[in-house]
């Protein structure tokens, strides 16, 4: 597998406060990375050290083996779709797309018209007019026929409905089928995108606290539902990352429960069910907390 | 072990076409580089022509029509379209540069595909004046004896050297916008303040340094023999300082949300 990005250490500070602190880990080339955590995590911030729209506190960033802060070479194969990317006020989405081509030469005209009118973006209207929903089409579209050998999209749904949010994921994998590229893209719409993520990394307070395959986070948690009785038995001994107990029902998150642990639960009566990413991650990021509570 | 390489899909990047990308991204829109201030102009010309009908009409009888026309030669009308290409230059670099950045392109590229376009710009609008002060001679101004494009000092030069001065003062606004642009765009409102502190403290400091050193007869000398041809030529200087510094400023800009 090649690597495609690789970060060492990476700290962003803001006077003594760490958006990004100490985080190290590696991107591959090909694949869909899901970078999840809450509001001010340090998403954005990660993403924007990436494509050196700011400069890293230290540690080191290799983005195609080299240095990204000004450099060309680097930066003409990347498309980095912010959250709050501003427009140039006097702009319409026709400039635009008139532009974009000239920035990314693997851009497709007839996939981005063909993605206009699935978004039905109004191609005349000012920048400034468009509605929270239309804004962020115009990002998708723009990062979706970049086919940007990297591509980063910021929480590109801001303001999309579900029948449009839905197009995006459906073009990004269709896309994704044909162009293979690295694509990272930070959502906390975690159950929406957990079919299309291969890698997820989360990231909580600055700090990378999970950096996994999809696949193995989805099997690494069992829930398992029962009698209070039931379920006390059968979790004893057992790492138990969540309780949960509404009258004498018990519901408890199971870690790395395997097949035959499953097969025990249900011959003692329990149910059991997969955690979907987005409890998993919940789950993880509130553990953390309650960790740096007791640490203090 | 994996290995670090170019992946593959990637594609090296000719710097020239990033640089000329920016450029032609400047000028995407139209309305705001070329025909918003080009109106702006027309109607500033406008403007006048109807002033000085209205003298020219509100003259008694019996006046030297001549000694009228005399005091249209001082009309700082065109200065407005100078004051306005700093206006556009600001405005260019703060609403683009966020944006040029999430299009892949570093601060370097970003700045001197920025510079040439507004090179071009100065050019463009240097031709229109000079068009328009030839027409206005031609029409013994507009018909009016109004000189907007041809100032007393400019009537006698020619249609070259008067683009040449045109192109000076262009640049120098233009130049002097980026600077300004960048700093806003690096610092925000915070480094706009600090600018005009330090501008204005360097203004004081040398009116000082000229008063206490008795020296405002050189600088009376000096401008008396420059005149404003000469004048208009050191511009340039600022020109190049305001575009040289603007380049280092934005290099380590981040663009802020």
């Amino acid at each position: 597998m090649t690597t495609v990005v690789e970060a060492t250490g990476l700290t962003k500070k803001y006077g003594k406060f760490a958006a990004v602190d100490d985080a190290s880990f590696r991107i591959e080339e090909n694949r869909i990375y899901g970078l999840l955590g809450r509001n001010g995590a340090g998403k954005t911030t990660i993403m924007s050290l990436l494509t050196a729209q700011v400069f890293a506190s230290s540690g080191s960033i290799r983005v195609f083996g080299q240095s990204p802060v000004e450099n060309a070479e680097v930066l003409g194969n990347i498309c980095f779709i912010k959250e709050s990317q501003t427009y140039p006020e006097d702009f319409r989405p026709r400039h635009v797309f008139a532009s974009a081509p000239w920035f990314f030469p693997n851009w497709d005209q007839d996939f981005a018209d063909r993605l206009v009118a699935d978004f039905r973006v109004p191609m005349n209207r000012r920048i400034k007019k468009l509605s929270r929903g239309q804004l962020s089409a115009v990002g998708v579209i723009v990062g979706l026929a970049s086919r940007a050998p990297l591509t980063f999209f910021d929480e590109p749904y801001l303001g999309l409905d579900a029948v449009a949010r839905q197009t995006f994921y459906d073009r990004l994998l269709e896309d994704f089928a044909e162009h293979p590229r690295t694509v990272i893209l930070s959502t906390h719409l975690i159950d929406e995108v957990s079919n299309l993520l291969e890698h997820v990394i989360v990231i909580d307070d600055g700090r990378i606290i999970i950096d996994e395959e999809s696949e193995d986070l989805r099997g690494s948690a069992t829930i398992v539902a029962g009698a209070k009785s039931a379920v006390d038995g059968f979790v004893a001994g057992r790492d138990v990352i969540h309780r949960e107990a509404i009258g004498g029902l018990v519901t408890a998150t199971v870690s790395h429960l395997d097949e035959a642990g499953r097969s025990a639960a249900r011959a003692a009566g329990l149910e059991t069910s997969p955690v979907s990413l987005q409890q998993l991650i919940v789950r993880s990021t509130n553990l953390s907390e309650s960790e740096e509570g007791q640490k203090s | 072990m994996t290995t670090i390489a170019t992946a593959r899909g990637a594609v090296r990047p000719k710097a020239q076409n990033r640089v000329l990308a920016v450029t032609r991204l400047q000028f995407v829109n139209r309305w705001t580089m070329f025909y918003l201030p080009a109106i702006i102009l027309g109607a500033i010309l406008l403007l006048n022509m109807a002033i000085w009908y209205i003298v020219l009409a509100s003259l008694p009888t019996g006046t030297d029509v001549a000694h009228a026309e005399k005091g249209f030669q001082y009309t700082g009308a065109v200065f407005y379209i100078f004051i306005y290409m700093l206006v556009v230059a600001v405005q260019a670099i703060s609403r683009t540069f966020p944006f040029a950045l999430g299009f892949g392109v570093t601060r370097r590229n970003y700045y001197l595909g920025t510079a040439l376009s507004f090179t071009i710009l100065a050019i463009a609008f240097s031709v229109l004046l000079t068009v328009l002060s030839i027409i206005e001679l031609a029409t013994n101004g507009w018909g009016a004896g109004g000189h907007m494009f041809t100032p007393t000092y400019l009537t006698n030069a020619s249609w070259g050297l008067r683009f040449v001065m045109y192109l000076c003062l262009f640049l120098f606004f233009l130049f002097v916008g980026s600077a300004i642009a960048s700093v806003y765009v690096r610092w925000r409102a915070i480094g706009i303040t600090a600018f005009f502190a330090i501008l204005a403290l360097l203004i004081v400091g040398g009116i000082a340094i000229i008063t206490l050193g008795h020296y405002w007869t050189a600088v009376g000398t000096w401008l008396a023999t420059t005149g404003s041809v000469g004048l208009t030529a050191w511009l340039l200087l600022p020109a190049a300082i305001a575009a040289i510094a603007g380049f280092f400023v934005l290099r380590r800009a981040t663009p802020k949300s």
